[in-house]
């Protein structure tokens, strides 16, 4: 897990959805985003367990290495299917077992959670803000 | 002038979607333009663009806030309400899944939009939702004051000149049901519209609201909302969104929202 800093992570979501999510940004959800820490990305490497195609949002699990010899499971909230749909995502866009590399808002509070905002598939196609 | 709407929904219901028609029963003159395909609102839920602060806020970041013409009594409820959202306890009526998102608020949902232009009514529908406004042109009036009671997406009727679609919205729920966006906005039971809706060119539909609340404001306030295409031609469809279907971000009864993993157990700190 690694933690970056950025000047502005809403800046940076915002963007993100401006290419990704055609301006609706993950930040315009069904539900208040102030559980999320918009001054910081952290990156995840790890294995995709599930991507769930639903409404209202799209949800990536992702096992990554807890540093104990364990793996956990991280909760990574997206657009809902319209959206990212429209961008180009579909339901395969992630998959079962896929080694990735994806960058979250975490959660303020530290649970393993997050909202997205970039990632890189085992192509090496890269999916929003990855710089 | 035979206008042909080519994209239409519910065709079951009881307006035809493509319609002859010379002029609206109630205005002077029915020159829509054409409002066929899928949209999309311009700027991010914030409600007024023009008066956000910080100007690139978002809708839901703390501390984020515009300028509605409040008096010194609903400006100290905005700023108590714009604690909640840092709090993350703004009570926000459509994170519950189900309740409508409301007049005006209907003009600041993300996702697509319809624009179903007839002469005798016009129905706005959100994908986002999804929501319905409908909006009567058959020269009919408001419902009478032993009918109307408050409701969250209100009464509207009004007519067409030309390109131009006015319209005036009465019976809004007030405090507790008439929220604006997710800064905290919120308007009384007293507050009403007066909307103006017209393609400002071929790509661009342009709302103009006048919403005057004699409770709340100083003055009216002045808001335009703007919707662009959404690119892709006649493959563009509207598409299926119900919050319940998945909801793993519920509200708990002290207002926090709350994050659950695939399983649907809460997994937020001290939870």
């Amino acid at each position: 897990m690694k933690t970056t800093n950025l000047k502005s992570l809403a800046a940076g979501i915002l963007a993100c959805s401006a290419l990704l999510l055609l301006g609706a940004s993950p930040v315009q959800a069904h539900h208040s985003g102030a559980m999320f820490d918009r001054s910081k990305a952290v990156d995840l490497d790890g294995v995709v367990k599930a991507f769930q195609w639903t409404n209202p949002h799209s949800w990536l699990q992702v096992e990554v290495a807890d540093g104990k010899g364990g793996t956990k499971e991280w909760s990574i909230e997206c657009g809902s299917p319209n959206t990212l749909a429209r961008s180009g995502w579909r339901k395969g866009t992630f998959k079962s077992g896929d080694k990735i590399k994806v960058r979250i808002g975490p959660m303020i509070d530290g649970t393993a959670a997050g909202i997205f905002v970039g990632a890189q598939l085992p192509s090496g196609e890269t999916l929003g803000e990855m710089k | 002038m035979i206008v042909k709407l080519k994209h239409c929904m519910l065709l079951t219901l009881a307006v035809a979607c493509s319609v002859t028609q010379a002029q609206s029963p109630a205005g002077a003159g029915f020159s829509p333009g054409d409002y066929t395909g899928v949209w999309r609102m311009v700027g991010g839920t914030i409600f007024d663009r023009s008066t956000a602060e910080p100007a690139n806020a978002a809708a839901g970041q703390p501390g984020a806030r515009e300028r509605p013409p409040y008096n010194a009594e609903w400006e100290k409820k905005y700023l108590a309400r714009i604690e909640l959202v840092k709090q993350d306890k703004l009570p926000d009526p459509i994170s519950n899944c189900g309740t409508p998102i409301g007049f005006p608020r209907i003009f600041n949902a993300p996702d697509g939009y319809e624009f179903v232009v007839t002469p005798k009514q016009t129905w706005l529908l959100t994908e986002n939702g999804p929501n319905a406004l409908r909006i009567y042109t058959d020269g009919r009036k408001h419902l009478p004051d032993d009918f109307i009671w408050p409701t969250y997406t209100g009464d509207s009727v009004g007519s067409w000149q030309g390109d131009t679609l006015t319209f005036t919205t009465i019976g809004l729920r007030g405090e507790d049901g008439t929220i604006v966006d997710r800064t905290g906005i919120i308007l009384s039971d007293a507050a009403h519209a007066t909307t103006q809706i017209r393609k400002a060119d071929a790509g661009t539909i342009e709302v103009k609201l006048s919403i005057e609340d004699p409770k709340a404001f100083t003055r009216p306030w002045l808001v335009t909302k703007r919707f662009t295409r959404i690119p892709g031609g006649d493959e563009i469809r509207i598409m299926d969104y119900a919050c319940a279907e998945n909801n793993r971000n519920p509200v708990a009864a002290d207002g926090k929202t709350l994050t659950l993993d695939s399983k649907g157990q809460v997994i937020d700190a001290g939870r």
